[in-house]
């Protein structure tokens, strides 16, 4: 009997330990904010680079070098449908084939990392969290062979020489033990929308923490006004260009006229 | 510090490089009383500009300086306003045909394929033709022979109905030739996004037998219209105009063309071909090479939004 209570003590030590371990206060935490949560697009835009900071909470590691941590960051931008084409030769000139489409390709995709992100998880965990350009879910092929991956790599590699597809291991540097800040560089051909910036903590392999900011790309100014014309009245935004066209074609006319 | 974002296209290119670009477009547009668009276009599309951008703002571009081009011509008397407003009525026409078949080859994806194929095919025979037939005009000059004057001569389009008077080209033939020269020239327009001059100077010269400099004027007056109803088509349907990129290249091409129109001055008919005939082949085989050759980048990505 005091046999069967003492285990039952046990018993209940064990889950209240097992639920303490569970609780958010003694786990580590990760906390982010990216340095600029709306891009704003002008004339003079170039690309812009953006800082992800952010800090470990409750982090137990007594020195820096213990390097227990691992932090991952991945940027997303929207997603939009696309078709990637091979070039075939057909009667001694090059021309598109069917290629194969992809209804969700991201517009922008960037992982960072605090060291190379294949040693901080395993591929399977990787591949859940579509963690890595090999791990992107580019959604359902409308046409094509669902088998040939050349046309996969195609569209990462032209992607990656745009600069709109990064991999950079040890992208994310610590400062301390709990401070970490990546540095994303966003092209000047980064499509406007919505972008999602999530940080992924792991230790020893394992999911323990996960925060996600957002920014916004847009454009601004002249260029937006410019934009929205275009695509909301295009049809006087087509009669402006004839008449800019026709006004600077005048105005060169008369101050270049002999008389 | 030149560089410019530009809305539509939605890249950033050099200022000073679009300035030159249109600049050196309208020269040859002033000079040949053509629209430069034939040049203007693939020059964009080998500087990173989408084709589809580069063929509306093409056109628009085309407005700008066919504008000042033609004000240069009609104070020296060279426009012929009748033709030009029956080719004219036919250019529309053609216009709205081409951006229809343009959307049908879009969506069968080998709009980028036949665009060029129809370059290098129109380019080619035309630049030759005008080589060919110059060179022989500027051999016999040379040889001191006189060129019989071709205004006068009778072939198969005099015998045609609906007769009109033109007097500014001393011509009274039927309007169904120009009609449809206009009508050609619309559908090139609107499909390859040129002005058309060099579909519509040699019908002109050899079809319709118009005294040579009437026949810069009025290809250039009609050209206006004709790119602006392009324009306004790629725009409304399209969305494939960047007002920014239009300015920057039009300012270039107004400037250029300017001097075109006096430089063209300097030389006799059959030598303007000559050199017009040679710039046209040049961008015919430098098309051909592209097509012909192994591109380095066999793979390319075309987005699906809005098709």
């Amino acid at each position: 009997m005091i046999r069967t209570a003492s285990f039952a003590a046990l018993l209940l030590a064990l889950f209240c330990t097992a639920a303490n371990a569970a609780e958010p206060d003694t786990q580590e935490q990760v906390q982010s904010d990216v340095s600029t949560r709306e891009i704003a697009i002008e004339s003079n835009f170039t690309g812009i680079e953006i800082l992800i900071f952010g800090s470990i909470d409750f982090s137990d590691e007594q020195t820096p070098a213990e390097a227990s941590y691992g932090v991952i960051t991945v940027v997303r931008g929207p997603t939009e449908p696309v078709a990637v084409t091979r070039k075939h030769r057909i009667g001694g000139i090059w021309v598109n084939g069917p290629g194969k489409s992809f209804a969700t390709a991201p517009g922008f995709y960037a992982v960072l990392s605090s060291r190379p992100f294949r040693s901080i998880a395993s591929d399977d965990t990787l591949r859940q969290l579509g963690i890595g350009l090999a791990n992107v879910d580019f959604g359902r092929y409308t046409r094509g062979h669902h088998a040939d991956d050349a046309y996969r790599a195609a569209l990462v590699r032209l992607r990656t020489e745009e600069g709109l597809f990064q991999e950079n291991d040890g992208g994310v540097s610590f400062i301390g033990r709990s401070l970490f800040r990546a540095n994303v560089t966003l092209p000047v051909n980064v499509p406007i929308g919505h972008y999602t910036a999530d940080v992924y903590l792991f230790r020893d392999g394992k999911l323990v923490s996960k925060n996600v900011s957002g920014l916004y790309v847009n454009k601004v100014g002249f260029e937006r006004v410019i934009y929205s014309l275009a695509f909301q009245h295009p049809f006087l935004y087509g009669l402006l260009a004839v008449a800019l066209a026709v006004l600077a074609g005048l105005t060169g006319w008369y101050a270049f006229r002999r008389d | 510090m030149f560089q410019v974002y530009l809305p539509i296209a939605e890249l950033s290119v050099n200022i000073l490089v679009m300035l030159g670009l249109g600049a050196a477009v309208g020269f040859l547009s002033g000079m040949f009383g053509v629209g430069g668009g034939f040049l203007l276009t693939p020059l964009l599309m080998f500087s990173g500009i989408p084709p589809a951008i580069a063929v509306a703002t093409g056109a628009n571009q085309i407005v700008g300086t066919s504008v000042s081009g033609t004000l240069a011509q009609w104070r020296r008397g060279n426009v012929d306003v009748h033709m030009g407003a029956v080719l004219i009525v036919g250019g529309v026409a053609g216009a709205l045909a081409g951006v229809l078949l343009l959307k049908a080859l879009q969506q069968i994806g080998q709009s980028g394929l036949i665009i060029s194929l129809t370059y290098v095919v129109f380019l080619g025979v035309i630049g030759t033709l005008m080589l060919w037939e110059s060179l022989r005009v500027i051999r016999r000059t040379r040889a001191g022979k006189t060129v019989p004057a071709r205004s006068g001569q009778h072939n198969w389009i005099h015998g045609l109905p609906f007769k009109m008077r033109f007097p500014q080209s001393r011509l009274y033939i039927s309007a169904i030739p120009p009609l449809v020269i206009g009508a050609v020239v619309g559908l090139l327009a609107s499909f390859l996004g040129v002005g058309g001059g060099f579909i519509i100077v040699p019908a002109m010269i050899y079809l319709l037998r118009m005294p040579t400099n009437i026949v810069i004027g009025t290809a250039i007056f009609q050209i206006i219209f004709v790119t602006a109803v392009v324009t306004l088509l790629h725009a409304t349907l399209n969305h494939t105009l960047d007002l920014l990129l239009a300015l920057i290249l039009v300012i270039g091409g107004v400037i250029g063309g300017q001097f075109g129109v006096r430089a063209g001055h300097r030389f006799r008919g059959e030598q303007l071909r000559a050199m017009l005939a040679v710039v046209v082949l040049a961008v015919a085989l430098r098309l051909l090479f592209d097509l012909v050759v192994e591109p380095v980048e066999l793979y390319s990505i075309i987005p699906l939004t809005g098709v």
